[in-house]
This record gives C-alpha cells, sequence and structure tokens, in this order.
C-alpha cells in the first residue's frame, strides 16, 4: 500500500547525483516498461529506472521506502521522454520537497509528454526513417535495417541523455525559488496534478459499452428496408461524455479510501465486471458475447 | 527440422518479445526482426522483403496511446516462417500469420492484467526499502511475456499454417473471454487513478478533478486539439496553479506584515 507519510523524515538536501549515476539512470529509462500493466502502468519500470538516484539520496531506510511506495503510483508517458520527469523529479527528491509536491509535479509532468513524444516519434521520425529505408531493404540491401536502426536509436539515445541533463539542472535551479514559498507551491502543484488526473480520466478512459437494441425498421427513400437501432452508449454520451470511467474511478476511489479495499481486491471486481460483461455483450469490443443476446452483435 | 534452428528462433522471439515494449523499442519493428529471422532460417533476402513491406503496412499503424495493434512480433516472425519454410508468397505468408498476430495480442493482454496483480509484490518491496525486489518484479513481467511468445513462435514453426485452423477455432469459441479480458484490462487503470487521488483528492480539490475531466471532455472531442489534449490541458492547470501560487504568496506576504502594507 502507498505509505501515507507526507514528509521525509531526514530534510537534509543530498548531495547533488554524480554523473555517473544519471548516465546510469539514462540507460535503465529504457526499461520503463519492463512491467507494464493495466493498473498502474509504467510505475514499476519508473520506479527501477530511478532507483539508483533514490538509494543515493535517500540513505535512511523509511525515507527510502517511502520514496519507492510514492513512486510505485500510476505512470505512464511516451518512453523516450521519461528522463525529463525523471530529472525533474530527482531534483526535488534531493531537495526532500514534500511528498505531495513531488507526486504533483510528476503527474503534472508525466501527461502531456506522452502526445508529444508520439507526434515526434510514431508520427513523424519513424515513417519517415521506414519511407526511406523500407524500400532499400526490399530491394534486397541490408543498408535498409542498418540505417533504420542507426536513425531511430541515435535520436532516441541523444534525447533521452539531453533531456536527463537538462530537466534535472532545470529542476535543480527551480527548487531554491520554490523552498521559500513551500506550502503555497505545494498546493499549487497539487491543484495542476488534480486537474491533470481529471483529465486523465477523460483521455485514459475507454471503456464504452458495445449495446446496440434493434428498435424495428424504416423504409428508405430507395425503398429498401432499414434497421433501427438504439445505441446506449450513445445515449450515455449525452448525459456526459466518458461517464462510466468517471463513475468507475469514482466507486474505485470510494472502496479505497472509505472501505479501505486494496488495489488488488479493486482489480479482481473489475475483471469480474470485465468478463460478466463480455458474456452478456455489455462492453464494446470485438468479440462474440457466450449468451446470445440481441444487442450484440 | 532444425534443432539449432528452433533455439536460434526461441532466443530471437525472446528478445523481440521484450523488445517491443522496453530496451530500444525498434529492433522488434519488423524491417529489423525479419531479416534477423531470415538469417537464422537461411534466406535473409527473404527477410529483407518481408520486413521492408510489412514495415511499409505499419507505418500507419502506430502503438500509440496505449491502443494496440494485433501484434507486429509475432506477425513478423510467422510470416518469415511460412515465407522461408512453407515457400509462401510474401502476401500469403502476411495473410497467414494474422492469427498469430491476434494470438499475440491476447498473451500481451493477458500480461498486462496479470501484471497488474504483480504490483502488490512491488508494493511489498517498496515497505520494505528492497530495491531487488522491484528488479525481481520487473525480470517477472519481462520473462513472463517473452517464455509465452517464444511458445507460439514454436508452435508456428513446427506446426506450419495447419496451426493456423484450431488457432482460428479458439479464438472464436473464447473470444468472449479475451474481449472481457481486455474491456476488464482498460478498467484497470481507473485504480491507478485512485489510487493518486486518494492522497491528492483534498476536500477542496473536488471542483479543480471534474474542471480537469472537463477539459479533456472538450479539447479531446475536437479534431484539431485532440493530438494535444494532455499538453493543452496542462496549460490550462498551470494557468490555475500559478494563480493559486501567486494569491497564495500575496496573502502571506500581507498577514506577515500585519495587514499594514495596504499603502494607500
Amino acid at each position: 500500500m502507498a505509505s501515507n507519510a507526507t514528509t521525509y523524515k531526514d530534510l537534509t538536501p543530498a548531495q547533488p547525483l554524480d554523473k555517473k549515476t544519471l548516465n546510469t539512470m539514462v540507460w535503465k529509462s529504457m526499461m520503463l516498461q519492463a512491467s507494464f500493466n493495466y493498473e498502474r502502468m509504467q510505475a514499476g519500470g519508473w520506479l527501477w529506472g530511478i532507483l539508483p538516484g533514490l538509494e543515493k539520496i535517500h540513505t535512511n531506510k523509511e525515507d527510502l521506502s517511502a520514496s519507492m511506495a510514492h513512486n510505485l503510483e500510476f505512470f505512464n508517458t511516451h518512453p523516450f521522454l521519461v528522463t525529463f520527469v525523471m530529472g525533474v523529479v530527482l531534483s526535488l527528491e534531493q531537495e526532500k520537497a514534500d511528498i505531495n509536491t513531488i507526486r504533483a509535479v510528476r503527474v503534472a509532468a508525466m501527461g502531456p509528454l506522452g502526445g508529444i513524444g508520439d507526434a515526434l516519434f510514431w508520427f513523424t521520425l519513424v515513417p519517415v526513417t521506414a519511407g526511406i529505408t523500407a524500400n532499400m531493404s526490399i530491394s534486397g540491401s541490408l543498408a535498409g535495417p542498418i540505417l533504420y536502426f542507426v536513425i531511430t536509436f541515435g535520436v532516441q539515445m541523444a534525447l533521452r541523455y539531453f533531456l536527463m541533463y537538462w530537466s534535472y539542472s532545470l529542476g535543480t535551479q527551480a527548487i531554491t525559488l520554490l523552498t521559500k514559498n513551500a506550502k503555497e507551491f505545494t498546493h499549487a502543484a497539487s491543484m495542476l496534478g488534480v486537474f491533470v488526473v481529471g483529465a486523465l480520466t477523460c483521455n485514459y478512459g475507454a471503456t464504452t459499452l458495445g449495446m446496440m437494441i434493434p428498435n424495428g425498421t424504416t423504409i428508405d427513400a430507395t425503398g429498401a428496408e432499414v434497421a433501427n437501432y438504439i445505441d446506449v452508449q450513445g445515449l450515455l454520451n449525452g448525459i456526459l461524455p466518458a461517464l462510466i470511467p468517471l463513475g468507475f474511478t469514482m466507486m474505485c476511489y470510494f472502496l479505497i479510501k472509505k472501505k479501505g479495499w486494496t488495489p488488488i481486491k479493486c482489480i479482481v471486481l473489475l475483471l469480474v465486471i470485465g468478463i460478466v460483461g463480455c458474456i452478456f455483450g455489455i462492453w464494446s469490443g470485438d468479440y462474440t458475447a457466450l449468451v446470445p443476446v440481441p444487442w450484440h452483435a | 527440422m532444425d534443432v539449432i534452428q528452433i533455439v536460434l528462433l526461441a532466443i530471437a522471439t525472446f528478445i523481440f518479445a521484450i523488445d517491443q515494449f522496453s530496451l530500444t523499442e525498434l529492433i522488434y519493428r519488423p524491417i529489423i526482426a525479419c531479416p534477423i529471422i531470415g538469417a537464422i532460417l537461411g534466406d535473409l533476402n527473404t527477410g529483407l522483403v518481408v520486413g521492408g513491406t510489412y514495415e511499409l503496412m505499419m507505418v500507419g499503424n502506430m502503438p500509440v496511446g496505449g491502443a494496440q495493434p494485433p501484434n507486429a512480433v509475432l506477425g513478423g516472425i510467422v510470416a518469415m516462417i511460412f515465407a522461408v519454410k512453407s515457400g509462401f508468397t510474401v502476401e500469403e505468408s502476411l495473410g497467414a500469420s494474422v492469427i498469430f498476430a491476434v494470438f499475440g495480442q491476447y498473451v500481451v493482454t493477458l500480461t498486462f492484467s496479470l501484471t497488474s496483480v504483480l504490483m502488490a509484490r512491488a508494493d511489498k518491496a517498496a515497505e520494505n526499502a528492497d530495491p531487488k525486489g522491484i528488479a525481481v518484479v520487473n525480470y517477472m513481467a519481462m520473462a513472463f511475456l517473452a517464455a509465452l511468445f517464444t511458445v507460439l513462435a514454436v508452435i508456428a514453426y513446427v506446426g506450419g499454417s495447419a496451426m493456423s485452423a484450431p488457432l482460428q477455432q479458439f479464438s472464436e469459441t473464447f473470444s468472449w473471454f479475451m474481449g472481457g479480458l481486455g474491456a476488464a484490462g482498460g478498467m484497470m487503470r481507473y485504480v491507478g487513478f485512485a489510487i493518486l487521488l486518494k492522497i491528492m483528492l483534498a476536500n477542496d480539490m473536488w471542483g479543480i478533478y471534474l474542471a480537469g475531466f472537463a477539459a479533456a471532455a472538450l479539447l479531446g472531442n475536437v479534431s484539431a486539439t485532440s493530438g494535444a489534449t494532455l499538453l493543452l490541458v496542462a496549460f490550462i492547470g498551470a494557468a490555475i496553479a500559478l494563480y493559486d501560487y501567486n494569491m497564495n504568496v500575496k496573502m502571506k506576504n500581507l498577514e506577515g506584515n500585519g495587514g499594514m502594507s495596504d499603502g494607500i
């Protein structure tokens, strides 16, 4: 379970991280998605990546535990840009900033990078490189795959190095300004963090209903018979878009915060809801319901 | 059937399976993976042709924003096996490999669900301040995914395209289960959000949470802004946060001066 501590025991700022540790973390950042999962996405790999730094920063075992616990919370960003978040978070950890501040900054930084990284990498660099090299490959030249790798890997690693050092020094410089009004900064950062989590709920929330209830037929202009359907998800969207993601998030929040459920218990509950739902053809998706129902094709 | 080929194929598949999410995230791409498999099977040239063709097919089909295409790793490997061993044309091989790509996707869905359960073990390691425990969780997740991929690749090598029919049959019979697992997988992130909110969502933050939700609902459903939804949301959020920060600092300074700084 996430620890409930909000401040570290040892509040003396740690020594700045040496180049060797920063470089190690740049390389370990490649394992960001090693334990990717639906609940916390990249959290396991994220923590694994920054652990060399955290171990140097938190010499006190209790503080290391608290830091590891909050860094295991939901995390998702673009894999090639993650070192930017690493640098900022490590500079805050090093200053022993309030845990709520670190969490809020982490959440606020990870979200926007996803879209930027996709646009830069998967929509621009990779298609352009593939366009050049795939035809070399098809005409039987080994230079195709080699060039493809050199270009895309080179750009990726250069970005990882640059972002780590840049954001780490940026964070270290900014922090002296912030420590003067630490309490106010924590509140403001938390606002930004909560705002982003609200956006994530809508933006990442993908659960939709796949129920199309047959509703008679009409004759169209050409005289052909057209089947009508009631789209239940469409009706829900009229009430509130992404109503189901919001509802489920609130349900989990209530169960964890008020009822003391563990995350595992929530996951098992959602597993049952997901599978039972598909037995009856309730959730959208490309599958055949086990029970033949009129509303799911 | 060649034992050395099977062993090399298994090793390559194991590495590509991990590489699709970690490591370079590049060598699993068909343009690189297919020539390697081709070299293992003794036909590098076919590997280059299949790889180049498949890569171009995939350029419009990127792993973006968490959406997963039917798995390219198994698709490429199996297409290569069929092209070299069964003598299929490039198009025939790519077509026959689709069902394996679908199974690759099943394996990914299964792994991502099971690894959610593994997070409890990571929490335990964090509680004990045990960095090794975190490494073990990551290794376990990678090994599970890669082992299943390897099994599927070996099945394709040994069974050939004759395996397509039973796999197709299985996927039709159990599509409700895999559909359910996929739907549940899509829901598990709500637990992740709830854990974040458990601490962050103080009583005065509810409005901010819903405002963020509303901002994303607006920006995400307009085609001109949907690609940059989260960046634009961060801009709005930053404006709110800066305003809050400046106001509170001002208030604090006023209190510090005993309210005498009206300056009139």
